[in-house]
């Protein structure tokens, strides 16, 4: 818990600092000009793909941190995909879980499966400033012993953050000079993770699985970042973010939770020959990792809620003109969930997106 | 008219930083009454107790298999963080806890509201209420004889019916074993208590009713703080130096793993 808190001071300071410069940044031409000494002036690059902007790939990955079904808490898989800068889609979301049923070595196990599906967009207000939208919908289930089983579905947490660019990825002249070799882009970000779904006390109770809902009943606030560098054809993107979770009306509340995650790509360009829509193609290797802070009941701590638990991250993303999609598939690495009653299996995320 | 959105963010990262750091404490006016249910969930060495099912080794290196898990508790005390108690109503205050016959719960009501941080409890039955006589025990008598929980009304009650076989390096046939534990009428005083601090505080209101998740350890019987050995004797009922060495085990056997606070839980 106290690394938690620390984090969070770390990232409230980081947000602060931000914040402050948002007034200065604005008043800044270019705010690439904040990390000039950055932007080498190299001769000729790429030069057949002159509006490739796609290399200047920003790794946008705000993860929907709808605690809620996203098991042991939200997702580190990303609010994002790579270079579309504005988009209307739809996710789907698979997780499976596994949680022990029991206080014993030998107390069995349920399988937990939390589907979501979910709409998001990122929609442009100005030049620097973006609208993230997810909109979920979770239908989950768990397996008891004895055969029986659970559903819960409904509508989930709906979450809206409003991202301001900080670093703006230089766009590529016609001329050598006027071309960069690295690209930076940072974009931080503040939200709210509104109680539009459905919170059930009575599925936080016993020894199983406390995430198993379709939302957390309360309403938080999201802090967000994302920085992204791009060489040529390959991009680093780096997400780090931090949801503030208060107590719901039935007087529980979640801890706060940490995503951060490190990604990186490569993005293959081309072209139809017959109609000349551009295609990409990029696959994506990283990690992420996600930190849990203790859920209170009425004020009192709830024992074995902490965690944290880090995945491993393949994917691969694609665009052809205006239509984009992708596969991610996150498997764990470590894990320490709920004092080891509750385990992550598997991730997976497909998404298909129309760019705006 | 960028200007007003950062303005906007600006303002909401304020209220981000302070919005939600007021921890409202909806516990200091608890009021009314409640039940407050006690679970014994029974396990041997850190593994659920299945009876007759597996067995395992001790530290005396006897393998068990036990087929019988019964005990009487009794005289529950709830207490509050101001050292304040609450004693259960006497006569109300006898359980017998088995496995086999799936009696595993203690159910207090009318309970007063407050925030109770420990439980006291008897393991067996007090001097004070056995000398009342026969007639004094009301339908606990009944429920003791049918659980296999009484000698004989001048012997007295069993506190502990443990049984089970087992084998050792010198018995390596499965061997019955029979620990029956109790006071001997009132010769010998085996009654012990039990004082456990609640993990998380336990909250009774009108709308509240917790449940106390107990983890009692089978192996301690034998186990505990006294080493009682099987193979020196696999029949121990009354016996003046292991009958007082078994009671103090088994007074060390219960643990409070965690607390369910909240209305009508569902365990």
């Amino acid at each position: 818990m106290n690394d938690l808190q620390n984090i969070k001071s770390i990232i409230l300071l980081i947000l602060g600092v931000f914040g402050s410069t948002f007034l200065k940044a604005e008043s800044l031409k270019d705010s690439t000009n904040v990390f000039a000494n950055f932007n080498f002036k190299t001769a000729t690059e790429d030069f057949g793909l002159v509006e490739n902007h796609k290399t200047s790939a920003e790794f946008f990955d705000f993860d929907d941190c709808d605690v809620c079904g996203c098991g042991s808490s939200g997702g580190s898989m990303g609010y994002g995909t790579i270079g579309d800068g504005n988009f209307v889609g739809v996710r789907y979301i698979t997780q499976q879980y596994r949680s022990r049923d029991g206080i014993y070595n030998n107390s069995p196990w349920i399988d937990e499966n939390f589907n979501t599906m979910q709409a998001w967009a990122r929609i442009p207000v100005s030049q620097k400033i973006k609208l993230n939208v997810i909109v979920p919908y979770h239908f989950h289930n768990r397996q008891f012993v004895d055969e029986t089983s659970q559903r819960i579905n409904g509508l989930g947490d709906i979450s809206i953050l409003g991202f301001y660019q900080l670093i703006s990825p230089k766009l590529d002249g016609f001329l050598p000079e006027q071309q960069t070799k690295f690209k930076h882009s940072l974009e931080v970000g503040v939200g709210v993770k509104l109680p539009t779904g459905e919170y059930d006390r009575a599925n936080n109770e016993g020894s199983v699985n406390p995430s198993f809902q379709v939302g957390t009943g309360s309403w938080d606030v999201l802090l967000a970042s994302n920085y992204s560098v791009s060489h040529k054809n390959w991009g680093l993107g780096v997400l780090a973010n931090y949801t503030i979770k208060t107590e719901n009306e039935q007087e529980y509340h979640f801890g706060d939770q940490f995503n951060y995650g490190v990604n990186l790509f490569r993005t293959f360009n081309t072209l139809n020959a017959k109609t000349f829509t551009p295609v990409s193609i990029s696959p994506v290797l990283g990690i992420s990792g996600e930190v849990f802070g203790e859920n209170e009941s009425y004020g009192l701590v709830v024992q074995d809620t902490k965690g944290n638990v880090l995945f491993s991250r393949i994917g691969v993303e694609s665009t052809y003109g205006k239509i984009s999609g992708g596969v991610n598939l996150m498997l764990p690495l470590s894990q320490d969930l709920n004092g080891g009653a509750v385990e992550a299996k598997m991730r997976l995320g497909i998404h298909l997106n129309f760019v705006l | 008219m960028n200007f007003n959105y950062i303005k906007t963010l600006v303002i909401l990262l304020a209220i981000s930083l302070t919005a939600c750091s007021s921890d409202d404490d909806a516990v200091n006016n608890l009021g009314g009454e409640n039940n407050v249910r006690i679970e014994f969930d029974a396990g041997v060495n850190g593994d659920a107790l299945l009876l007759g099912a597996a067995s395992y080794t001790n530290s005396n290196g006897e393998s068990l298999t036990i087929n019988r898990f019964n005990y009487i508790v009794s005289n529950f005390v709830l207490i509050d963080a101001e050292g304040t108690e609450f004693t259960y109503p006497k006569d109300d205050s006898y359980f017998v806890i088995s496995e086999e016959n799936e009696l595993t719960e203690v159910l207090l009501e009318n309970i007063p509201a407050d925030e109770y941080v420990a439980l006291r409890f008897g393991v067996g039955v007090d001097q004070e209420k056995y000398q009342q006589g026969a007639e004094g025990q009301g339908d606990f008598l009944q429920i003791a004889e049918e659980n296999e929980m009484m000698w004989s009304w001048q012997a007295g009650y069993k506190f502990l019916n443990f049984e089970g076989t087992f084998t050792s390096e010198s018995i390596t046939e499965p061997t019955i074993f029979q620990i029956h534990m109790g006071s001997h009428g009132s010769s010998l005083d085996n009654y012990r208590e039990v004082t456990l601090q609640l993990p998380t505080d336990a909250l009774v209101s009108e709308n509240l009713s917790p449940v106390v998740h107990m983890a009692v350890d089978a192996n301690q019987v034998l186990d505990g703080q006294y080493k009682i050995e099987l193979s020196e004797a696999a029949v121990v009922m009354i016996d003046e130096v292991k009958s007082p060495q078994i009671s103090e085990n088994v007074s060390g056997m219960f643990r409070v793993d965690h607390v369910h606070n909240g209305e009508n839980v569902q365990h």
